[in-house]
């Protein structure tokens, strides 16, 4: 979400000493996914302050064959970076969804989004990354 | 249709990157049409290198020790001592030593339980309750009251055990209890106790009598009976006290 790990671990400092907190006093929420969503929100509230993506139109490829493979030769934290610089709540939907520890209907709740609007960010994002692998490894790619 | 279309076309674009994550069923079924395209199949192994691309993503080492298999909050070792002292162990081991107590008191009070017990101890209740304005006033020998009984009341063999037959009585009388079995009381002088006869229990196919040896003792409501049985008939002497007051008439007839 953040793409910085520093960041990222106080984020998560922060969520999990909250909770604490919370928990010490008994007022722990019922609802069932509050602690992804406050994580969520903070990480939200730590990006508001940086440089933000510029609102570019990124040139996008139908997911290749060949896309796996072309995976595979990343880094992960280069992923990471790429996950982080998508706007959100694009970026949301593709962190949640990539964690592949919640299932759609699960995913949806979290994020406060439709399912058409999943969909569109999901087969957005996978398109704008085939592209972006496709210009990072043009040899491999469909263009 | 279109509508329609178009929503599966929206599940195939969150399906699941685990097969176990397939738990909806309209996204199965979405799955399940499309499983075959090259499409969706491209798209699958898409995801798989994505995700597990993002599970190698490093977490830094300070974060990743609150995720270590270590137990957080070390908890606090088990002993006998302070489970007995857990409230709800204490009050379910009361309420078994309760529940053992009355099952044991219970036990112990049926373990000298003889034919007629159950009539024996209706009759102290009577006993206790009886006035001697309630008997006929009879002034006799306990002993020669089995003749009255039989000549005017017919019943055969109501007779009053050799311990007993010396003492002097106060009054008698013959009625009947709830189950019409006739019953004979004598009021003696002696320590204000009282005599019961009344038909001994008998087994319920055969009709033949339960009969016991010796002398049984009974307690009902600080009331003491000692029963014996004789040709089908239950004597009992009863007073108002404990067993030891009835011991010595008894042990006298042991004696002779």
């Amino acid at each position: 979400m953040l793409g910085d790990s520093s960041k990222a671990q106080e984020v998560f400092h922060t969520t999990l000493r909250e909770a604490a907190n919370r928990a010490a006093q008994g007022e722990l929420p019922k609802e069932r996914f509050w602690l992804f969503r406050d994580a969520l929100w903070r990480c939200l509230e730590a990006d508001k302050a940086d440089l933000q993506p510029e609102a570019l139109k990124l040139d996008e490829h139908d997911v290749a064959p060949q896309g796996a493979s072309q995976i595979e030769q990343l880094e992960p934290t280069q992923l990471a970076v790429w996950i982080s610089g998508a706007p959100d709540p694009q970026r949301t939907a593709l962190a949640l969804f990539y964690l592949d520890e919640f299932d759609y209907n699960e995913i949806l709740d979290l994020a406060e989004l439709k399912l058409s609007e999943l969909s569109r960010f999901l087969a957005q994002g996978r398109r704008q990354l085939q592209a972006w692998l496709d210009a990072k490894h043009p040899e491999q790619g469909t263009v | 249709m279109l509508r329609l279309l178009r929503r599966q076309r929206a599940l195939l674009n969150c399906a699941p990157i685990s097969q176990d994550r397939l738990a909806d069923r309209s996204m199965r079924a979405a799955v399940s049409r499309a499983d075959d395209s090259d499409e969706f199949v491209n798209q699958q192994s898409f995801d798989r290198a994505v995700a597990a691309l993002v599970r190698l993503i490093p977490i830094p080492p300070e974060t990743a020790e609150w995720f270590s298999e270590k137990d957080l909050v070390v908890g606090s070792k088990w002993t006998w001592k302070k489970m007995a002292r857990n409230p709800a162990v204490l009050a379910i081991s009361i309420a078994v030593m309760v529940i053992a107590g009355v099952s044991v008191f219970q036990v112990l009070s049926r373990l000298n339980d003889f034919p007629g017990a159950a009539t024996a101890r209706k009759l102290l209740t009577v006993a206790a309750s009886t006035r001697p304005v309630m008997l006929d006033p009879v002034s006799t020998e306990a002993g020669t009251l089995s003749d009255l009984f039989f000549m005017k009341h017919g019943l055969e063999h109501y007779d009053v055990p050799t311990e007993f037959a010396d003492f002097r009585t106060i009054g008698c009388r013959v009625f009947e209890d709830e189950e019409s079995r006739r019953i004979a009381q004598i009021w003696l002088a002696e320590k204000r106790m009282q005599l019961f006869l009344f038909p001994a229990e008998r087994n319920a196919k055969t009709g033949a009598v339960l009969p016991f040896p010796g002398w049984r003792y009974i307690h009902q409501e600080g009331w003491v009976g000692a029963v014996s049985e004789h040709s089908g008939v239950c004597f009992m002497a009863a007073l108002r006290g404990p067993e030891k007051d009835l011991e010595p008439y008894l042990s006298k007839a042991t004696g002779k």
